[in-house]
Protein backbone atom coordinates (compact mmCIF):
# COMPACT_ATOMS: atom_id res chain seq x y z
CA UNK A 1 0.00 0.00 0.00
CA UNK A 2 2.94 2.77 1.04
CA UNK A 3 4.39 1.64 -2.29
CA UNK A 4 1.98 2.57 -3.69
CA UNK A 5 1.30 5.59 -2.78
CA UNK A 6 4.98 6.38 -2.84
CA UNK A 7 4.04 5.42 -6.74
CA UNK A 8 1.14 7.71 -6.69
CA UNK A 9 3.15 10.90 -5.26
CA UNK A 10 6.10 10.10 -7.35
CA UNK A 11 4.01 10.04 -10.63
CA UNK A 12 2.16 12.77 -9.74
CA UNK A 13 4.77 15.09 -9.08
CA UNK A 14 6.82 14.14 -12.23
CA UNK A 15 3.45 14.62 -14.72
CA UNK A 16 1.48 17.13 -12.97
CA UNK A 17 2.89 19.55 -10.36
CA UNK A 18 6.75 19.66 -11.89
CA UNK A 19 4.72 20.65 -15.54
CA UNK A 20 2.22 23.08 -13.59
CA UNK A 21 5.01 25.01 -11.75
CA UNK A 22 7.11 25.28 -14.68
CA UNK A 23 4.96 26.78 -16.43
CA UNK A 24 4.29 29.13 -14.15
CA UNK A 25 7.86 30.03 -13.72
CA UNK A 26 7.64 30.35 -16.82
CA UNK A 27 4.99 33.14 -17.21
CA UNK A 28 6.83 35.34 -14.18
CA UNK A 29 10.53 34.65 -16.07
CA UNK A 30 12.36 35.81 -19.42
CA UNK A 31 12.28 32.77 -21.74
CA UNK A 32 14.46 30.78 -21.06
CA UNK A 33 16.70 28.30 -23.27
CA UNK A 34 18.61 25.38 -23.16
CA UNK A 35 22.01 25.71 -21.98
CA UNK A 36 21.88 29.39 -22.82
CA UNK A 37 23.73 29.85 -19.87
CA UNK A 38 21.01 32.24 -18.63
CA UNK A 39 19.61 32.08 -14.94
CA UNK A 40 16.12 33.05 -13.63
CA UNK A 41 15.06 36.40 -14.52
CA UNK A 42 11.94 37.48 -12.64
CA UNK A 43 9.85 39.73 -14.95
CA UNK A 44 6.08 40.52 -15.63
CA UNK A 45 5.87 42.04 -18.65
CA UNK A 46 4.37 38.88 -19.89
CA UNK A 47 1.24 39.60 -17.67
CA UNK A 48 0.99 43.41 -18.89
CA UNK A 49 1.01 42.49 -22.34
CA UNK A 50 -1.78 40.32 -21.46
CA UNK A 51 -3.55 42.56 -19.79
CA UNK A 52 -3.03 45.32 -22.11
CA UNK A 53 -5.12 43.47 -24.77
CA UNK A 54 -8.75 45.35 -24.75
CA UNK A 55 -10.59 42.51 -25.34
CA UNK A 56 -9.05 40.06 -22.54
CA UNK A 57 -12.00 41.24 -19.56
CA UNK A 58 -14.60 41.11 -22.25
CA UNK A 59 -13.39 37.34 -23.86
CA UNK A 60 -12.85 36.51 -20.19
CA UNK A 61 -16.31 37.56 -19.16
CA UNK A 62 -17.94 36.01 -22.64
CA UNK A 63 -15.95 32.14 -22.26
CA UNK A 64 -17.25 32.38 -18.43
CA UNK A 65 -21.13 33.03 -19.63
CA UNK A 66 -20.67 30.71 -22.18
CA UNK A 67 -19.38 27.86 -19.95
CA UNK A 68 -21.74 28.17 -17.53
CA UNK A 69 -24.17 28.15 -19.84
CA UNK A 70 -23.16 25.37 -21.12
CA UNK A 71 -22.86 23.64 -18.43
CA UNK A 72 -26.05 24.14 -16.82
CA UNK A 73 -27.45 23.00 -20.35
CA UNK A 74 -25.52 19.88 -20.78
CA UNK A 75 -26.39 18.72 -17.15
CA UNK A 76 -30.12 19.48 -17.82
CA UNK A 77 -30.38 17.54 -20.84
CA UNK A 78 -27.88 15.44 -19.67
CA UNK A 79 -29.85 14.01 -16.16
CA UNK A 80 -33.01 14.25 -17.96
CA UNK A 81 -31.64 11.71 -20.92
CA UNK A 82 -28.97 9.48 -18.84
CA UNK A 83 -31.97 8.55 -16.72
CA UNK A 84 -34.42 7.59 -19.29
CA UNK A 85 -32.03 5.78 -21.12
CA UNK A 86 -30.57 3.88 -18.39
CA UNK A 87 -34.29 3.19 -16.78
CA UNK A 88 -36.41 3.21 -19.51
CA UNK A 89 -37.37 0.76 -22.17
CA UNK A 90 -38.58 1.44 -25.47
CA UNK A 91 -38.97 -0.05 -28.55
CA UNK A 92 -36.02 1.80 -30.67
CA UNK A 93 -34.06 2.62 -27.98
CA UNK A 94 -30.44 1.73 -29.12
CA UNK A 95 -31.08 3.52 -31.90
CA UNK A 96 -31.70 6.57 -29.95
CA UNK A 97 -28.64 5.69 -28.40
CA UNK A 98 -26.77 6.27 -31.42
CA UNK A 99 -28.43 9.20 -32.56
CA UNK A 100 -27.02 10.18 -28.85
CA UNK A 101 -23.73 9.83 -30.17
CA UNK A 102 -23.92 10.99 -33.79
CA UNK A 103 -22.64 14.76 -33.26
CA UNK A 104 -19.48 13.57 -32.40
CA UNK A 105 -19.08 11.24 -35.10
CA UNK A 106 -19.50 14.38 -37.94
CA UNK A 107 -17.20 16.64 -37.98
CA UNK A 108 -18.25 19.70 -35.15
CA UNK A 109 -17.17 22.60 -38.45
CA UNK A 110 -19.58 21.48 -41.27
CA UNK A 111 -22.51 21.02 -38.30
CA UNK A 112 -21.65 24.68 -37.82
CA UNK A 113 -21.39 25.76 -41.26
CA UNK A 114 -24.73 24.26 -42.00
CA UNK A 115 -26.65 25.85 -38.79
CA UNK A 116 -25.29 29.00 -39.64
CA UNK A 117 -27.92 30.16 -42.40
CA UNK A 118 -30.41 29.08 -39.82
CA UNK A 119 -29.15 30.30 -37.20
CA UNK A 120 -29.27 33.47 -38.94
CA UNK A 121 -32.53 32.56 -40.08
CA UNK A 122 -33.71 32.67 -36.58
CA UNK A 123 -32.00 35.55 -35.35
CA UNK A 124 -29.33 33.14 -33.28
CA UNK A 125 -26.20 34.12 -34.81
CA UNK A 126 -24.12 36.28 -33.16
CA UNK A 127 -25.82 35.81 -29.71
CA UNK A 128 -24.68 33.77 -26.40
CA UNK A 129 -27.49 32.15 -26.96
CA UNK A 130 -26.56 30.72 -30.32
CA UNK A 131 -23.07 30.07 -29.12
CA UNK A 132 -23.95 28.12 -26.58
CA UNK A 133 -26.23 26.00 -28.64
CA UNK A 134 -23.84 25.30 -30.67
CA UNK A 135 -21.55 24.38 -27.94
CA UNK A 136 -23.71 21.81 -26.82
CA UNK A 137 -22.95 19.47 -30.15
CA UNK A 138 -19.53 18.61 -29.47
CA UNK A 139 -20.00 18.07 -25.43
CA UNK A 140 -23.61 16.76 -24.87
CA UNK A 141 -23.33 13.19 -26.32
CA UNK A 142 -20.32 12.71 -23.63
CA UNK A 143 -23.08 14.31 -20.65
CA UNK A 144 -25.61 11.90 -22.17
CA UNK A 145 -23.35 9.30 -21.79
CA UNK A 146 -21.82 10.01 -17.95
CA UNK A 147 -25.47 10.67 -16.74
CA UNK A 148 -26.59 7.26 -18.30
CA UNK A 149 -23.87 5.02 -17.03
CA UNK A 150 -24.09 6.76 -13.36
CA UNK A 151 -27.75 5.97 -13.49
CA UNK A 152 -27.18 2.61 -14.43
CA UNK A 153 -24.77 2.17 -12.11
CA UNK A 154 -26.85 3.08 -9.19
CA UNK A 155 -29.48 0.71 -10.55
CA UNK A 156 -33.24 0.82 -11.22
CA UNK A 157 -34.13 -1.04 -7.79
CA UNK A 158 -32.26 1.69 -5.49
CA UNK A 159 -34.02 4.11 -7.91
CA UNK A 160 -37.36 2.65 -6.76
CA UNK A 161 -36.81 2.68 -3.21
CA UNK A 162 -37.21 6.35 -2.48
CA UNK A 163 -40.45 6.35 -4.31
CA UNK A 164 -41.45 3.12 -2.27
CA UNK A 165 -41.02 5.74 1.04
CA UNK A 166 -43.35 8.69 -0.42
CA UNK A 167 -40.66 10.86 -1.98
CA UNK A 168 -42.11 12.57 -5.41
CA UNK A 169 -39.46 12.70 -8.24
CA UNK A 170 -37.88 16.11 -7.54
CA UNK A 171 -37.00 14.73 -3.66
CA UNK A 172 -35.89 12.09 -4.99
CA UNK A 173 -33.42 13.94 -7.27
CA UNK A 174 -32.30 16.14 -4.88
CA UNK A 175 -31.72 13.94 -2.18
CA UNK A 176 -31.09 10.48 -3.56
CA UNK A 177 -29.66 10.93 -7.31
CA UNK A 178 -27.67 14.25 -7.44
CA UNK A 179 -25.64 13.28 -4.06
CA UNK A 180 -25.10 9.73 -5.67
CA UNK A 181 -24.22 11.66 -8.60
CA UNK A 182 -21.52 13.70 -7.93
CA UNK A 183 -18.54 12.03 -8.92
CA UNK A 184 -20.54 12.32 -12.43
CA UNK A 185 -21.24 15.73 -12.07
CA UNK A 186 -17.39 16.77 -11.65
CA UNK A 187 -16.89 14.93 -15.04
CA UNK A 188 -19.22 16.53 -16.70
CA UNK A 189 -18.24 20.21 -15.24
CA UNK A 190 -14.88 19.59 -16.61
CA UNK A 191 -15.27 18.10 -19.65
CA UNK A 192 -17.80 20.64 -21.18
CA UNK A 193 -16.29 23.59 -19.69
CA UNK A 194 -12.87 22.60 -21.44
CA UNK A 195 -14.43 21.08 -24.55
CA UNK A 196 -16.33 24.56 -24.71
CA UNK A 197 -13.76 26.94 -24.04
CA UNK A 198 -11.30 25.43 -26.69
CA UNK A 199 -13.61 26.06 -29.78
CA UNK A 200 -12.32 28.28 -31.76
CA UNK A 201 -13.98 27.64 -35.07
CA UNK A 202 -17.72 27.38 -34.11
CA UNK A 203 -17.45 30.40 -32.14
CA UNK A 204 -15.98 32.89 -34.38
CA UNK A 205 -18.50 30.98 -37.40
CA UNK A 206 -21.61 31.53 -35.06
CA UNK A 207 -20.64 34.19 -32.83
CA UNK A 208 -19.57 35.84 -35.59
CA UNK A 209 -17.28 39.00 -34.45
CA UNK A 210 -19.15 39.95 -31.21
CA UNK A 211 -18.91 37.04 -29.49
CA UNK A 212 -15.53 37.38 -28.56
CA UNK A 213 -14.22 34.20 -26.71
CA UNK A 214 -10.78 33.61 -25.27
CA UNK A 215 -9.09 31.47 -27.81
CA UNK A 216 -10.12 34.42 -30.45
CA UNK A 217 -7.87 36.67 -28.00
CA UNK A 218 -5.27 33.76 -27.66
CA UNK A 219 -4.92 33.21 -31.61
CA UNK A 220 -3.12 36.00 -32.46
CA UNK A 221 -0.47 35.50 -29.61
CA UNK A 222 0.26 32.14 -31.21
CA UNK A 223 2.60 34.08 -33.74
CA UNK A 224 4.88 35.23 -31.14
CA UNK A 225 7.95 32.77 -29.93
CA UNK A 226 7.27 34.37 -26.60
CA UNK A 227 7.01 31.31 -24.22
CA UNK A 228 6.26 33.72 -21.15
CA UNK A 229 3.49 35.23 -22.51
CA UNK A 230 1.93 32.08 -23.50
CA UNK A 231 3.21 30.66 -20.21
CA UNK A 232 0.68 33.55 -18.81
CA UNK A 233 -1.81 33.21 -21.20
CA UNK A 234 -1.99 29.37 -20.26
CA UNK A 235 -2.13 30.37 -16.50
CA UNK A 236 -5.13 32.35 -17.15
CA UNK A 237 -6.86 30.03 -19.64
CA UNK A 238 -6.85 27.58 -16.70
CA UNK A 239 -8.26 29.47 -14.19
CA UNK A 240 -11.76 29.50 -16.19
CA UNK A 241 -12.18 25.87 -15.59
CA UNK A 242 -11.08 25.66 -12.11
CA UNK A 243 -13.13 28.98 -11.22
CA UNK A 244 -16.30 27.00 -12.23
CA UNK A 245 -14.88 23.73 -10.88
CA UNK A 246 -14.88 25.70 -7.50
CA UNK A 247 -18.23 27.05 -7.43
CA UNK A 248 -20.05 24.11 -8.53
CA UNK A 249 -18.36 21.98 -5.88
CA UNK A 250 -19.71 24.92 -3.38
CA UNK A 251 -23.27 24.14 -4.95
CA UNK A 252 -22.38 20.61 -4.55
CA UNK A 253 -21.89 21.04 -1.07
CA UNK A 254 -25.18 22.46 -0.50
CA UNK A 255 -26.94 19.21 -1.41
CA UNK A 256 -28.74 17.47 1.00
CA UNK A 257 -27.06 14.73 3.11
CA UNK A 258 -23.80 15.11 1.69
CA UNK A 259 -21.21 13.55 3.37
CA UNK A 260 -19.19 15.89 5.72
CA UNK A 261 -15.95 16.31 4.83
CA UNK A 262 -13.98 15.58 7.99
CA UNK A 263 -15.39 12.90 8.87
CA UNK A 264 -13.20 10.27 9.03
CA UNK A 265 -14.78 6.63 7.56
CA UNK A 266 -13.25 3.50 8.33
CA UNK B 1 -63.82 -3.30 8.65
CA UNK B 2 -60.55 -6.07 9.93
CA UNK B 3 -59.08 -6.94 6.20
CA UNK B 4 -56.31 -4.13 6.03
CA UNK B 5 -55.51 -5.18 2.47
CA UNK B 6 -58.11 -6.79 -0.19
CA UNK B 7 -57.36 -7.85 -3.23
CA UNK B 8 -60.14 -8.36 -5.94
CA UNK B 9 -59.84 -9.69 -9.37
CA UNK B 10 -56.34 -9.32 -9.97
CA UNK B 11 -54.77 -9.54 -13.23
CA UNK B 12 -51.50 -8.84 -15.06
CA UNK B 13 -50.91 -9.44 -18.99
CA UNK B 14 -47.20 -8.99 -20.05
CA UNK B 15 -47.24 -9.12 -24.42
CA UNK B 16 -50.23 -11.58 -24.25
CA UNK B 17 -48.93 -13.44 -21.73
CA UNK B 18 -50.73 -13.81 -18.56
CA UNK B 19 -48.63 -13.78 -15.13
CA UNK B 20 -50.92 -13.08 -12.50
CA UNK B 21 -54.91 -15.10 -13.02
CA UNK B 22 -57.98 -13.47 -11.26
CA UNK B 23 -56.42 -13.29 -8.19
CA UNK B 24 -58.91 -12.11 -4.77
CA UNK B 25 -57.35 -12.55 -1.27
CA UNK B 26 -57.42 -10.54 1.78
CA UNK B 27 -55.08 -10.36 4.56
CA UNK B 28 -56.56 -8.82 8.24
CA UNK B 29 -55.22 -6.45 10.41
CA UNK B 30 -52.23 -7.69 12.03
CA UNK B 31 -51.85 -10.88 10.01
CA UNK B 32 -48.91 -12.03 8.07
CA UNK B 33 -49.52 -13.94 4.64
CA UNK B 34 -46.72 -15.79 3.31
CA UNK B 35 -46.73 -16.24 -0.52
CA UNK B 36 -44.48 -19.22 -1.55
CA UNK B 37 -43.96 -20.86 -5.08
CA UNK B 38 -41.35 -21.63 -7.36
CA UNK B 39 -38.92 -18.49 -9.12
CA UNK B 40 -40.41 -16.96 -11.98
CA UNK B 41 -43.90 -17.78 -10.86
CA UNK B 42 -44.81 -14.00 -10.95
CA UNK B 43 -44.89 -13.43 -6.47
CA UNK B 44 -42.63 -10.36 -7.22
CA UNK B 45 -44.69 -9.18 -10.05
CA UNK B 46 -47.43 -9.30 -7.75
CA UNK B 47 -45.97 -7.48 -5.13
CA UNK B 48 -44.44 -4.79 -7.56
CA UNK B 49 -48.17 -4.21 -8.09
CA UNK B 50 -49.52 -4.22 -4.89
CA UNK B 51 -46.40 -1.61 -4.38
CA UNK B 52 -47.68 0.60 -7.12
CA UNK B 53 -43.82 -0.14 -8.89
CA UNK B 54 -46.03 -1.62 -11.62
CA UNK B 55 -49.66 -0.78 -13.07
CA UNK B 56 -51.93 -4.13 -13.11
CA UNK B 57 -54.00 -5.01 -16.50
CA UNK B 58 -57.71 -5.44 -13.99
CA UNK B 59 -58.92 -5.87 -10.69
CA UNK B 60 -58.85 -3.39 -7.62
CA UNK B 61 -56.64 -3.22 -4.72
CA UNK B 62 -57.82 -1.64 -1.25
CA UNK B 63 -56.32 -0.25 2.12
CA UNK B 64 -58.56 -0.38 4.46
CA UNK B 65 -61.29 -0.03 2.58
CA UNK B 66 -59.89 2.76 0.72
CA UNK B 67 -59.55 1.90 -3.31
CA UNK B 68 -55.96 2.84 -3.94
CA UNK B 69 -55.58 0.70 -7.57
CA UNK B 70 -54.81 4.35 -9.35
CA UNK B 71 -52.93 5.83 -6.63
CA UNK B 72 -49.00 6.08 -7.73
CA UNK B 73 -46.10 3.90 -5.42
CA UNK B 74 -45.43 7.57 -3.38
CA UNK B 75 -49.25 7.26 -2.30
CA UNK B 76 -49.58 4.56 -1.18
CA UNK B 77 -49.18 3.40 2.39
CA UNK B 78 -46.79 0.70 1.97
CA UNK B 79 -43.44 -0.20 2.06
CA UNK B 80 -41.30 -2.60 0.33
CA UNK B 81 -38.14 -4.59 1.65
CA UNK B 82 -36.58 -5.73 -1.13
CA UNK B 83 -33.86 -8.50 -1.55
CA UNK B 84 -31.12 -6.24 -0.88
CA UNK B 85 -31.33 -3.92 1.45
CA UNK B 86 -30.89 -0.88 -0.97
CA UNK B 87 -30.00 1.28 1.85
CA UNK B 88 -28.83 4.86 0.33
CA UNK B 89 -25.08 4.63 0.52
CA UNK B 90 -24.61 8.46 1.19
CA UNK B 91 -27.05 8.61 4.31
CA UNK B 92 -25.96 7.11 7.61
CA UNK B 93 -28.22 4.88 9.28
CA UNK B 94 -29.98 6.83 11.26
CA UNK B 95 -30.34 9.32 8.58
CA UNK B 96 -31.65 5.90 6.23
CA UNK B 97 -34.53 5.46 8.73
CA UNK B 98 -35.92 8.77 9.12
CA UNK B 99 -36.03 9.36 5.20
CA UNK B 100 -39.38 8.12 4.78
CA UNK B 101 -40.64 9.12 8.09
CA UNK B 102 -39.33 12.81 7.50
CA UNK B 103 -41.70 12.32 3.95
CA UNK B 104 -44.17 10.71 5.73
CA UNK B 105 -44.36 13.66 8.26
CA UNK B 106 -44.37 10.94 11.05
CA UNK B 107 -40.39 11.82 11.85
CA UNK B 108 -39.82 12.07 15.81
CA UNK B 109 -36.54 11.47 17.57
CA UNK B 110 -38.35 8.58 19.65
CA UNK B 111 -39.21 6.64 17.14
CA UNK B 112 -35.76 6.27 15.41
CA UNK B 113 -34.41 5.99 18.85
CA UNK B 114 -36.76 3.02 19.35
CA UNK B 115 -36.34 1.77 15.56
CA UNK B 116 -32.55 1.97 16.05
CA UNK B 117 -32.86 -0.09 19.79
CA UNK B 118 -34.97 -2.61 18.55
CA UNK B 119 -32.50 -3.49 15.54
CA UNK B 120 -30.01 -3.37 17.88
CA UNK B 121 -27.62 -0.94 15.95
CA UNK B 122 -28.26 2.37 18.44
CA UNK B 123 -24.05 2.31 18.31
CA UNK B 124 -24.41 2.58 14.52
CA UNK B 125 -26.37 4.93 13.83
CA UNK B 126 -23.56 7.35 12.76
CA UNK B 127 -22.21 4.51 10.77
CA UNK B 128 -22.62 4.74 6.82
CA UNK B 129 -24.05 1.22 5.06
CA UNK B 130 -20.85 0.72 3.88
CA UNK B 131 -19.40 -0.07 7.15
CA UNK B 132 -22.33 -2.43 8.55
CA UNK B 133 -22.48 -6.14 7.71
CA UNK B 134 -25.16 -7.24 5.19
CA UNK B 135 -27.78 -8.88 7.87
CA UNK B 136 -27.37 -5.43 9.88
CA UNK B 137 -27.99 -3.94 6.46
CA UNK B 138 -31.20 -5.84 6.12
CA UNK B 139 -32.34 -4.78 9.49
CA UNK B 140 -31.56 -0.84 9.12
CA UNK B 141 -34.14 -1.54 5.38
CA UNK B 142 -36.78 -3.53 8.00
CA UNK B 143 -36.44 -0.06 10.40
CA UNK B 144 -36.18 2.26 7.55
CA UNK B 145 -39.80 0.55 6.20
CA UNK B 146 -41.06 0.27 9.39
CA UNK B 147 -40.12 4.05 9.99
CA UNK B 148 -42.66 5.37 8.08
CA UNK B 149 -45.73 3.21 9.80
CA UNK B 150 -47.19 1.95 6.51
CA UNK B 151 -50.68 -0.20 7.04
CA UNK B 152 -49.46 -2.94 4.65
CA UNK B 153 -45.36 -3.96 4.99
CA UNK B 154 -44.35 -6.49 1.95
CA UNK B 155 -41.46 -8.35 1.63
CA UNK B 156 -39.45 -9.46 -1.14
CA UNK B 157 -37.63 -13.01 -0.07
CA UNK B 158 -35.53 -10.39 2.22
CA UNK B 159 -32.93 -12.68 3.69
CA UNK B 160 -32.04 -14.63 0.38
CA UNK B 161 -28.51 -12.78 0.13
CA UNK B 162 -27.82 -13.83 3.38
CA UNK B 163 -25.63 -17.07 4.70
CA UNK B 164 -27.93 -20.02 6.09
CA UNK B 165 -27.30 -19.07 9.76
CA UNK B 166 -27.72 -15.51 9.57
CA UNK B 167 -30.82 -15.95 7.27
CA UNK B 168 -32.45 -18.32 10.16
CA UNK B 169 -31.49 -15.72 12.55
CA UNK B 170 -33.17 -13.23 10.92
CA UNK B 171 -36.22 -14.49 10.16
CA UNK B 172 -36.75 -15.38 13.48
CA UNK B 173 -36.28 -12.04 14.65
CA UNK B 174 -38.75 -10.31 12.02
CA UNK B 175 -41.27 -12.98 12.72
CA UNK B 176 -41.62 -11.28 16.35
CA UNK B 177 -40.95 -8.06 15.76
CA UNK B 178 -43.99 -8.22 13.09
CA UNK B 179 -45.98 -9.99 15.75
CA UNK B 180 -45.50 -8.06 18.36
CA UNK B 181 -46.29 -4.92 16.18
CA UNK B 182 -49.19 -6.64 14.65
CA UNK B 183 -48.11 -5.28 11.87
CA UNK B 184 -49.91 -6.79 8.81
CA UNK B 185 -47.52 -8.20 6.26
CA UNK B 186 -46.94 -10.14 3.05
CA UNK B 187 -43.46 -12.51 2.69
CA UNK B 188 -43.06 -13.80 -0.56
CA UNK B 189 -40.62 -15.97 -0.98
CA UNK B 190 -39.55 -19.75 -2.65
CA UNK B 191 -38.96 -21.42 0.30
CA UNK B 192 -41.13 -23.72 1.69
CA UNK B 193 -39.69 -23.76 5.79
CA UNK B 194 -39.32 -20.13 5.45
CA UNK B 195 -42.90 -19.31 4.25
CA UNK B 196 -44.30 -22.08 7.24
CA UNK B 197 -42.59 -20.00 9.57
CA UNK B 198 -42.96 -16.65 9.12
CA UNK B 199 -47.06 -16.79 7.87
CA UNK B 200 -49.73 -17.21 10.05
CA UNK B 201 -50.97 -18.08 6.76
CA UNK B 202 -49.28 -19.24 3.83
CA UNK B 203 -50.35 -18.95 -0.08
CA UNK B 204 -49.08 -21.80 -2.55
CA UNK B 205 -48.46 -19.45 -5.88
CA UNK B 206 -48.35 -21.52 -9.24
CA UNK B 207 -49.17 -20.77 -12.38
CA UNK B 208 -50.64 -16.84 -11.93
CA UNK B 209 -52.90 -17.96 -8.80
CA UNK B 210 -52.90 -19.01 -5.50
CA UNK B 211 -53.42 -22.89 -5.71
CA UNK B 212 -53.85 -22.98 -1.59
CA UNK B 213 -54.14 -20.65 1.10
CA UNK B 214 -54.59 -22.12 4.45
CA UNK B 215 -52.59 -22.39 8.02
CA UNK B 216 -49.07 -23.71 7.58
CA UNK B 217 -50.24 -27.07 9.43
CA UNK B 218 -53.53 -27.21 6.98
CA UNK B 219 -51.15 -26.90 4.24
CA UNK B 220 -49.28 -29.66 5.26
CA UNK B 221 -51.38 -32.45 5.97
CA UNK B 222 -54.24 -31.74 3.65
CA UNK B 223 -52.94 -30.33 0.26
CA UNK B 224 -55.70 -29.96 -2.45
CA UNK B 225 -53.89 -29.84 -5.13
CA UNK B 226 -51.01 -32.15 -6.84
CA UNK B 227 -48.84 -29.38 -7.31
CA UNK B 228 -49.36 -28.17 -3.59
CA UNK B 229 -48.55 -31.84 -2.88
CA UNK B 230 -45.43 -31.53 -4.83
CA UNK B 231 -44.03 -28.08 -3.50
CA UNK B 232 -44.51 -28.74 0.07
CA UNK B 233 -43.36 -32.51 0.14
CA UNK B 234 -43.94 -35.04 2.80
CA UNK B 235 -46.70 -36.48 0.30
CA UNK B 236 -46.86 -39.26 -2.87
CA UNK B 237 -48.87 -37.92 -5.35
CA UNK B 238 -50.27 -40.91 -6.57
CA UNK B 239 -52.40 -39.51 -9.41
CA UNK B 240 -53.84 -36.76 -9.95
CA UNK B 241 -56.89 -36.65 -7.46
CA UNK B 242 -55.06 -38.98 -4.97
CA UNK B 243 -51.59 -39.03 -2.63
CA UNK B 244 -50.68 -40.53 0.77
CA UNK B 245 -48.20 -38.47 3.13
CA UNK B 246 -44.86 -40.36 3.19
CA UNK B 247 -44.64 -41.54 6.96
CA UNK B 248 -47.79 -43.85 5.71
CA UNK B 249 -45.50 -45.66 3.29
CA UNK B 250 -44.01 -48.91 3.86
CA UNK B 251 -40.72 -51.53 2.56
CA UNK B 252 -42.85 -54.75 4.40
CA UNK B 253 -46.53 -55.66 3.18
CA UNK B 254 -49.03 -54.77 5.63
CA UNK B 255 -50.93 -57.91 7.20
CA UNK B 256 -53.93 -56.15 8.42
CA UNK B 257 -55.09 -54.16 5.45
CA UNK B 258 -55.07 -54.15 1.52
CA UNK B 259 -52.53 -52.10 -0.41
CA UNK B 260 -51.37 -51.20 -3.58
CA UNK B 261 -47.54 -51.84 -4.83
CA UNK B 262 -44.99 -49.83 -6.68
CA UNK B 263 -41.62 -51.06 -7.75
CA UNK B 264 -38.62 -48.27 -7.21
CA UNK B 265 -35.07 -47.69 -7.20
CA UNK B 266 -33.15 -45.41 -5.28
CA UNK B 267 -30.99 -42.93 -7.07
CA UNK B 268 -29.20 -40.83 -4.57
CA UNK B 269 -29.10 -40.83 -0.89
CA UNK B 270 -28.63 -38.15 2.17
CA UNK B 271 -28.57 -37.73 5.75
CA UNK B 272 -31.04 -35.30 7.70
CA UNK B 273 -31.17 -35.03 11.30
CA UNK B 274 -29.56 -38.58 11.99
CA UNK B 275 -31.39 -40.11 9.72
CA UNK B 276 -30.52 -41.85 5.83
CA UNK B 277 -33.35 -40.23 3.72
CA UNK B 278 -33.46 -42.74 0.15
CA UNK B 279 -34.61 -40.50 -3.01
CA UNK B 280 -36.82 -43.33 -4.69
CA UNK B 281 -37.82 -43.11 -8.32
CA UNK B 282 -41.01 -44.72 -8.47
CA UNK B 283 -41.46 -46.06 -12.49
CA UNK B 284 -45.13 -46.66 -12.54
CA UNK B 285 -45.68 -43.67 -11.30
CA UNK B 286 -43.69 -41.49 -12.77
CA UNK B 287 -42.82 -40.05 -9.07
CA UNK B 288 -40.20 -39.16 -6.83
CA UNK B 289 -40.34 -39.91 -3.29
CA UNK B 290 -38.21 -38.97 -0.29
CA UNK B 291 -38.10 -41.20 2.83
CA UNK B 292 -36.41 -42.75 5.69
CA UNK B 293 -34.86 -46.18 4.71
CA UNK B 294 -33.05 -48.83 6.65
CA UNK B 295 -31.22 -50.82 4.33
CA UNK B 296 -30.45 -50.75 0.51
CA UNK B 297 -27.60 -48.85 -1.32
CA UNK B 298 -27.80 -46.39 -4.25
CA UNK B 299 -29.48 -48.38 -7.40
CA UNK B 300 -31.11 -51.30 -5.21
CA UNK B 301 -34.53 -51.73 -6.29
CA UNK B 302 -37.06 -52.06 -3.57
CA UNK B 303 -40.90 -52.34 -3.28
CA UNK B 304 -43.22 -50.00 -2.00
CA UNK B 305 -46.29 -50.73 -0.29
CA UNK B 306 -49.21 -47.87 0.12
CA UNK B 307 -51.76 -48.84 2.47
CA UNK B 308 -55.21 -47.91 0.55
CA UNK B 309 -57.15 -46.86 4.27
CA UNK B 310 -53.77 -44.49 4.30
CA UNK B 311 -54.42 -42.88 0.45
CA UNK B 312 -55.90 -39.30 0.57
CA UNK B 313 -57.80 -37.34 -2.00
CA UNK B 314 -57.29 -33.93 -3.49
CA UNK B 315 -60.02 -31.63 -2.24
CA UNK B 316 -59.15 -28.77 -5.06
CA UNK B 317 -60.86 -26.32 -5.78
CA UNK B 318 -60.22 -24.41 -2.93
CA UNK B 319 -58.24 -20.93 -2.74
Amino acid sequence: MSRNRLLFIITSALFFLLPVLLLVLQSVSETWRFQAGQGFTFQLDSFEVLTSDPNLWSATGWSIAIGAGVLVTNLLIGILTGKALATMDFKGKSFVEAMMLSPILIPVLAIAMGLHLFMIRIGLADTLAGVILIHLVPTVPYSVKIFQNAYRQMGSDLLEQPLILGATPVHQLFTVELPLMKPAIRSVTFLTIVISLSQYAITAIIGGGTVITLPMVFFPFLDTANASIMAAFSIWFAMIPLLLYVIMEAILLLLPYTNIPWRNRT
Amino acid sequence: MTNTLEIQKLTKQFNEQSILRDITFSVEKGEVLSIVGPSGSGKTTLLRILAGLEPLTTGTISISGQDVTEKKANKRSVSLVFQQPLLFPHMTVEENIRYGAKLAKKDSKRKTQSLLEAIGLLDYKDYYPAEISGGQQQRVALARAMATEPEVILFDEPFSSLDPQLRKELRLWVRTFLTERSITSIFVTHDTEEAMLMGDRVAVFHEGKFQQVDQPSTLLQSPNHPFVAHFLGGHLVIDEERYIPVQSCLFRPPSDTSYEQHEGTIQHKTYQHGQTIGHLFLESLGEKVSLPVQEGSVGAELSLYLPLDKIKRFEGGRT
